[in-house]
């Protein structure tokens, strides 16, 4: 049997912050993407006392919590520590899957033998590390089972701080204690669908067999909540032990302060994220054919995509497919504020025959010799003029890290 | 709050096992002692490699910049309650 160590740091991006500034530790902070921005993005174990919660807007936090303080997120700073922090989780193992900024699993099975006597105290002393790495207000919690997905409802339901082991048998407890909130895959359309059934916790799907799920919740659903309902992994957690050769797809979004009109700003944006995903794809040394635009207004969307018969790796490639042909081709009946472009079915670029044509021979090398500046000097140092050097949108990490590879994580 | 600067400062510290802890700064021909260094991080720009400490001075909050391709210093921003 594995035993698996599941590290979730605690608030992290607002613990970061305390940690950088004693004058914020005690008090409630919440954290937003940029100076400007309305929804917090992380808030402090203080601030979640009053009830506010991550995700929610400014405004509805201060009624909560009129003293909140908040302060714009610093990126690149966070993903400095998590490189920090996967260090720290390689002293402990070689095994070691960055789930997130501020999550991973480390799997201590091999080293149990001849190493280490008690996965405790290997806990414990992944937390003493930590505070030593990154300083003494960072804590976070452990959950300690065999398998990723027990683990990760250990530590999620673990008071701050603390550690928790889940064997076969407290599993059951656990499974009839935690709501679906700590349960990784399950979101909050699923949980509520299985609230209309009568199930809050993952224990009470045990009560219906595939046959009773099937109608509700489609084939997939209805064996992925038995697997949740016994305490098995999900089908995405499986997919940790996967080794992935590259990345699949590299996409952007940014959602604007207001919303867009003029078709000279919606053009610059959209060029500005087509710019960032070209250049991400490159310097992996891919190449995609799977092209998709969305905007979203208020309360409106649209959507488009394209699967190519060749592949394209260059702005100019991707911009004249998703701009000039998808775009304008659709006649926008409203104002945009979020919008989002990627480039999927990612290959590498050996792999691929390269066109014959020169005008695409003359791209490459337009990107190479745009690629070895930015590489030195950053990207959009040299960019179209298109894009106003006052309204730059550069690149950012996520929580949920999805560009994990391309940081090297 | 953070209050903004962006102005150059001079540093002094000691070099120990292959690290650089900064000890005190001079701004607008003041010294500062650092108490303590609450957070270091190496963040790139670009190409430019840059060390971003957060230091304690009197109970103050300084965000500090060393750029470590032209090998400049400067304070970020300040915390100001």
């Amino acid at each position: 049997m594995k035993t698996i160590l599941h590290i979730d740091i605690n608030s992290y991006f607002a613990t970061m912050l305390q940690q950088e500034n004693p004058h914020l530790r005690g008090k409630p902070v919440g954290v937003t993407k940029s100076e400007g921005r309305n929804c917090l993005i992380a808030v402090s174990k203080e601030a979640k006392k009053y009830g506010v919660k991550t995700g929610c807007r400014l405004k509805d936090a201060l009624p909560l919590c009129p003293d909140i303080i908040c302060l714009p997120a610093q990126f690149d700073r966070y993903l400095d520590a998590t490189h920090r922090l996967k260090k720290v989780f390689h002293d402990i193992s070689p095994d070691v899957r960055i789930y997130s900024l501020d999550e991973a699993f480390v799997d201590i099975s091999s080293c149990l033998r001849y190493l280490y006597s008690d996965p405790v105290d290997v806990a414990q002393k992944v937390q003493a590390n930590i505070k030593k790495e990154l300083g003494e207000w960072v804590t976070c919690n452990v959950g300690i089972s065999y398998n990723h997905l027990l683990c990760k409802m250990a530590s999620n339901s673990a008071p701050k701080g603390e550690i928790m082991t889940v064997t076969p048998e407290n599993k059951d407890l656990l499974l009839a204690s935690v709501g679906f909130e700590d349960v990784c895959g399950i979101g909050f359309r699923l949980g509520k669908k299985l609230a209309q059934m009568g199930v809050t916790n993952p224990y009470q799907i045990r009560f219906y067999s595939e046959q009773d799920l099937l109608p509700v919740f489609g084939p997939f659903w209805a064996k992925e909540l038995l697997r949740i309902g016994y305490g098995e992994d999900s089908h995405n957690l499986t997919l940790l032990n996967r080794e992935l050769p590259h990345m699949k797809s590299v996409g952007r979004s940014i959602t604007g302060y207001r919303l867009h009109d003029s078709e000279e700003e919606i053009k610059a944006v959209l060029l500005n994220l087509m710019e960032e995903v070209t250049h991400k794809v490159r310097r992996m040394n891919l190449s995609g054919r799977y092209v998709s635009i969305y905007l979203n207004g208020h309360d409106q969307h649209w959507h488009a995509h394209r699967t190519l018969q060749y592949y394209v790796r260059h702005t100019k490639e991707l911009f004249d497919i998703l701009y000039n042909e998808l775009y304008l081709n659709w006649k926008r009946r409203f104002k945009v504020i979020k919008f989002g472009v990627r480039l999927g079915m990612l290959a590498p670029i050996s792999e691929i025959p390269r066109p014959i044509f020169p005008s695409w021979h003359k791209q490459e090398k337009l990107s190479e010799a745009l690629d070895a500046i930015t590489e030195k000097y950053g990207l959009f140092m040299v960019r179209p003029a298109s894009i106003p050097k006052e309204n730059i949108i550069k690149p950012e990490v996520t929580g949920f890290l999805g560009d994990r590879q391309y940081y090297g994580l | 709050m953070y209050q903004t600067i962006n102005e150059p400062i001079e540093i002094a510290g000691v070099y120990s096992k292959s690290t650089f802890t900064p000890k005190k700064f001079r701004w607008r021909h003041k010294e500062f002692l650092i108490k303590t260094i609450t957070w270091r991080s190496d963040v790139k720009d670009g190409g430019i490699r840059k060390r971003l400490y957060s230091l304690m001075s009197a109970n103050e909050l300084y965000r500090v910049e060393f750029n470590r391709e032209n090998e400049t210093w400067s304070l970020l921003e300040m915390w100001i309650e």
